[in-house]
């Protein structure tokens, strides 16, 4: 199949190539066929592209370009800052690709491997001294400063959390006072046969308690399905491995405990509520 | 008479009550935020695309304007070709960049747009002039600040590094001549806007005749999906895109915050629902001899159900105000948030309040509060009267 790709953006950093999508033909060794490129299984997919096919790329409309052959087709890896870039990706042999673009013998950046922490530091201040036009940046700083879309979206979804959780306790406080109005009968017949006020409203509380944790764990149910289909659907919308949502034992915990301190609170808010009032008075006398 | 006996009934247990508008409220400024979320953003672009009155957009074939490096080969060709276009009013052409300003002990580095000043859409005149001439710039105040400048100042600039020689290649100096706004570019973003010929000059062979992007605005009753077709069938080596197609690729990179917006929405509108249903339910049970003996001293069935339906919608009533003035503080602090996604222009705003968000919204309240009370209504009206009365009299 020989197929002629209109124009393929090559936005990946020049040379970076998985092991297993490694285009065939070794840098630098001289060509007999035409060179082997790697593509995303996105682009094979839409374009119904398969190993062992010939295109041509160029790197822009209206010229020649290569003929090459698909030697490799990549998946993407679970990165979240290319879920919502829908391009292509072709990974080429470095001198292919700069031969292409009429790049000359740039590149837009190494990676260099260190051999440790203070291997690092010295390596970055070396680079620094000595590098004029470019700078080296460790790792981590780099990850810090091309995840600030996700610190973003973190911080977004924490106040969304926030509000959810306010109208969740002023919810639960609600149903807690309308639980317990509904045993005033009951409360006031303990009240008359001599029960303490400290047992009713122990008793009380305890029941809020165990509905809440009840109600938690049905939560955790239901909050593991919605997450297993919000992963099932933004899987397959953004074609991507990468999983959207995460129920964590953490995250468990935090929804159960505050569940568990709300449902206490405003049952003993209700409770006392009800010892305060009259027995007689709670039969409706 | 109704309205009084649904304002007893819901007074009868105050703190109740208020929780529940309370938790409704709250429900409320939610729905409203998603509301707004949900078609915010997509309005909040489309303003800004058309801020400037541009309905075309003119970018290196497969790509979006500024989405990677690539740039329009003979861009001066092909700026001639479409403005010789009957429909065509303006073409505004602009070259990207990177600018560097060498000073004490370190370099600024800042986004550099080339324009033609006379028809630029890319920024706002705050102080000072359009840089007309050769050598003459325009620069944000985030850029002026770091560098310290103010129009009417000269500046060294630089378009790029020669490692091998050492130095920094493309320089000029360039004199400060206005302070301007720039509408598409993020928030702090440090940013100069300077003649296209300038620009080109600074960079070298490279840049020479080329564009990243072209802005076209068409004549007053001119087709803008069929002149999209046109040019893009006269012009080969460019994407043609309408505002349209814009807002398009945006819903699709943003569609997360769309889907995020009806999801919480409806789970907002259910909460509130279950709330008011719940609440109704209950007091209904607690009233059910009243209810009884209402309709055996004659009241009729719709009377009993209509005001247990005023009780409910009165409910959703009362809180909708207080969560749409909730909505909008929460919209604000939400956006601000936001407003620091990276890369974005500083203008778009995710939450826009437009009215249609806060009738869409009281319409869906109003909705649910009357689908509470239907349930509890119906159970209240279809009670057995004797049978009933017996039950409550025996207790």
């Amino acid at each position: 199949m020989r197929v002629r790709l209109p124009f393929i953006l090559l936005v990946l950093p020049l040379g970076v190539l998985s092991a297993q999508s490694a285009p065939t033909s070794a840098r630098g060794l001289p060509q007999d066929g035409p060179r082997s490129i790697a593509i995303d299984g996105r682009l094979a997919a839409d374009a119904g592209l398969r190993v062992g096919d010939r295109v041509v790329v160029a790197s822009e409309p209206g010229v020649a370009g290569d003929t090459v052959v698909i030697a490799g087709i990549v998946q993407r890896r679970a990165d979240p800052a290319e879920i919502a870039r829908g391009e292509y990706r072709v990974r080429l042999h470095l001198d292919h690709l700069q031969s292409l673009l009429g790049y000359g013998d740039r590149v837009d950046r190494f990676a260099v491997a260190t051999r440790g922490g203070a291997a690092t530091a010295d390596a970055v201040s070396r680079i620094n001294d000595a590098a004029y036009g470019f700078r080296a940046h460790r790792s981590a700083d780099v990850a810090v400063e091309t995840s600030r879309t996700f610190a973003v979206v973190s911080r977004f979804h924490r106040a969304i959390g926030v509000i959810t959780i306010v109208a969740s306790a002023i919810f639960l406080l609600c149903i807690m006072l309308l639980k317990v109005d509904e045993r005033r009968r009951d409360v006031a017949a303990l009240r008359l046969i001599g029960c303490s006020t400290r047992t009713i409203v122990g008793s009380v509380v305890l029941e809020a308690g165990a509905i809440a944790v009840l109600g938690s764990l049905a939560g955790v149910a239901v909050g593991g399905a919605a997450s297993w289909i919000v992963n099932q659907h933004y899987q397959a919308v953004y074609r991507t491995p990468l999983r959207f949502s995460i129920v964590t034992a953490d995250i468990v915990m935090l929804a159960v405990s505050l569940s568990l301190v709300l449902g206490i609170v405003a049952g003993w808010l209700a409770a006392r509520r009800l010892v305060r009032t009259p027995p007689l008075a709670l039969f409706g006398r | 008479m109704l309205a009084t006996l649904a304002l007893a009934s819901l007074l009868r247990h105050r703190a109740r009550t208020a929780l529940a508008i309370l938790g409704v409220a709250v429900s409320a400024a939610m729905l409203l935020d998603m509301v707004m979320l949900s078609s915010g953003m997509r309005e909040s672009f489309r303003g800004l695309l058309l801020s400037q009155g541009f309905q075309l957009r003119l970018s290196p074939k497969g790509t979006l304007p500024f989405d990677t490096e690539a740039t329009i080969r003979s861009a001066d060709s092909l700026v001639a070709l479409i403005r010789a276009r009957p429909a065509v009013a303006a073409v505004s052409p602009v070259l990207g960049g990177q600018l560097h300003f060498p000073t004490t002990g370190a370099t600024v580095n800042a986004t550099a747009l080339g324009i033609e000043p006379a028809v630029q859409g890319d920024y706002e005149l705050v102080d000072g002039r359009h840089p007309v001439a050769e050598g003459e710039v325009v620069a944000n105040d985030a850029l002026l600040r770091a560098l310290g400048r103010s129009v009417g100042d000269t500046v060294r600039a630089a378009a790029g590094y020669d490692p091998q020689l050492r130095t920094l290649s493309g320089q000029r100096v360039l004199r400060v001549v206005g302070r301007v706004r720039f509408i598409y570019l993020a928030f702090e973003q440090r940013a100069a806007a300077l003649p296209i010929g300038t620009l080109r000059a600074m960079n070298g062979p490279a840049s020479a005749d080329r564009a990243s992007l072209a802005m076209v605005r068409l004549r007053p009753g001119a087709d803008v999906a069929r002149e999209r077709v046109a040019l893009e069938r006269q012009l080969r080596t460019v994407t043609v895109i309408s505002t349209v197609e814009a807002i398009k690729q945006v819903d699709e990179r943003l569609s997360y915050f769309r889907q995020l917006a009806v999801i919480l929405g409806a789970v907002s509108l259910v909460v509130g629902f279950l709330l008011v249903t719940t609440l109704v339910t209950v007091s209904v049970n607690e009233r059910i001899g009243e209810i009884t003996v209402m309709r055996a001293i004659g009241v009729r069935r719709w009377r009993v159900v209509a005001q247990i339906l005023l009780e409910s919608t009165a409910i959703m009533v009362v809180a909708s105000p207080l969560g749409l003035a909730l909505g909008l503080v929460t919209a604000r602090w939400l956006n601000s948030i936001l407003a620091r996604f990276p890369g974005l222009p500083e203008r778009i705003d995710f939450f826009l309040f437009q009215p249609s968000a806060a009738w869409t919204a009281l319409g869906l309240l109003a909705l649910s509060g009357i689908l509470a009370g239907v349930y509890p209504s119906w159970r209240g009206a279809s009670l057995p009267i004797a049978t009933t009365m017996r039950q409550e009299a025996v207790g």
